[in-house]
């Protein structure tokens, strides 16, 4: 009844994130995971519509390579890891979450390394999968600092005057406190501090499965119209930094990385040139990620 | 930064504004134009102009601005930034 009453007192989404920010999240750290997991596939159980949605995606895709009969299946596994990742994000908001990281191994560093030494900084070409968060914070911690390209957080729509006034400055410090160092597209001075990175051999984290920034370029993905960010593009040109594709799969409690081979840059004069050059290797170094992986990929509702 | 701040080169100036107007593809006449305000606004637009805009600055002068100096609060100071240039160029030439 508050809920209905309120339009603005208290909506069921600023329920939701106080259970997700208070309860839950000191559940998180009293609780083993092999106990904490289970509800995300209690999730998986409930949330059947978007289950529906998820599978409607996956077959509108033709390029994934999903066949009907394996759709609901990975689409239940998409819904269980969405959910992992909301718990993962909840077990790193704590400082010590280090010790309840485990690192299944990290293939490729040869590549990264590679990369470094050219001594031009590194972007590393990612999509948005369920343990990329995980895997930069272990990378930290190893050694390997990366600066976070994103989209800055948004307020929010969804508070009551409840939620705005207790919650919202609350989940923008668990959201920075998760993601570490990050620079935001909406900054003016976003691509200079990324350059800054580069420039000191530095290694900066693009997901490149989504339209970010000023510029994009048409071109399809997984066989459906798709919008990819440019500026990525002229980072690359500008600085002469190498790219190295990094995938990030599992959850907390088991996660492993895999860095691929630097991409061959093919140079070309200019800005446009350049996009149309590199482009299509761009986009099929991870759609081959997420046909490998598609049950990890965290987008398929929004393509 | 505050070491650079004091007599920079009208011809550093003239350059920069130069380089500033053509990198950006801005279609203004030089006096018409406030630096500080355009650069402002050709970042809110597109973040990418302001790389464009340092590394055509750097391909003009020859040089590399050190990482700690590429902040855009730096890079909107045209005064500033002259004067950074003209120390460079300087200990270049000692």
């Amino acid at each position: 009844m508050l809920i209905l009453m309120a339009g603005a007192l208290l909506t069921v989404d600023d329920l939701l994130w106080f259970l997700y920010l208070y309860p839950l999240r000191f559940l998180s750290v009293l609780t083993p995971p092999a106990l904490i997991y289970p509800l995300g596939n209690l999730y998986q159980l409930c949330a059947r519509k978007r289950r529906a949605k998820a599978i409607d995606r996956m077959l509108g895709a033709p390029s994934a390579g999903i066949a009907r009969d394996r759709a609901p299946r990975i689409a239940s596994k998409f819904l269980a890891n969405s959910s992992f990742r909301m718990l993962d994000d909840l077990i790193l908001s704590w400082p010590s979450c280090t010790r309840r990281m485990r690192c299944l191994g990290i293939d490729g560093i040869e590549h990264l390394e590679r990369g470094k030494a050219a001594g031009k900084g590194v972007i590393l070409l990612t999509a948005h999968f369920s343990a990329c968060r995980v895997a930069k914070r272990h990378l930290a911690r190893i050694g390997y600092p990366i600066l976070t390209v994103r989209q800055e957080i948004s307020k929010g729509e969804w508070w009551g005057r409840l939620g705005r006034r207790i919650l919202e400055r609350r989940r923008v410090n668990f959201l920075h406190a998760i993601i570490g160092e990050s620079v935001y597209v909406q900054d003016p001075g976003c691509t200079l501090k990324i350059l800054r990175t580069l420039r000191t051999t530095g290694l900066v984290d693009i997901h490149f499965d989504m339209p970010s920034g000023s510029g994009t370029r048409p071109w399809p993905f997984l066989g459906v119209p798709w919008r990819f960010p440019t500026g990525i593009f002229e980072l690359v040109r500008l600085s002469g930094c190498a790219v190295v594709p990094m995938l990030c799969l599992g959850r907390s409690s088991a996660f492993r990385i895999v860095f691929g081979p630097m991409l061959d840059i093919v140079s070309a004069p200019g800005r446009d040139e350049f996009v149309s050059a590199n482009l299509p290797a761009f986009v099929e170094t991870i759609e081959k990620q997420i046909r490998d992986y598609p049950e990890e990929w965290q987008q398929w509702m929004t393509i | 930064m505050d070491d650079h701040l004091s007599g920079p080169s009208q011809d550093t100036i003239g350059r920069v504004r130069r380089v500033f107007v053509e990198s950006l593809h801005l279609k203004v006449g030089h006096a018409e134009l406030s630096y500080e305000r355009m650069l402002e606004e050709a970042a809110s637009l597109d973040s990418i102009a302001v790389l464009e805009f340092l590394t055509a600055v750097e391909r003009e002068f020859g040089i590399s601005l050190e990482p700690e100096f590429l902040e855009f609060d730096f890079l909107r100071d045209l005064a500033g930034l002259a004067a950074y240039i003209d120390d460079r160029l300087g200990r270049q030439r000692e």
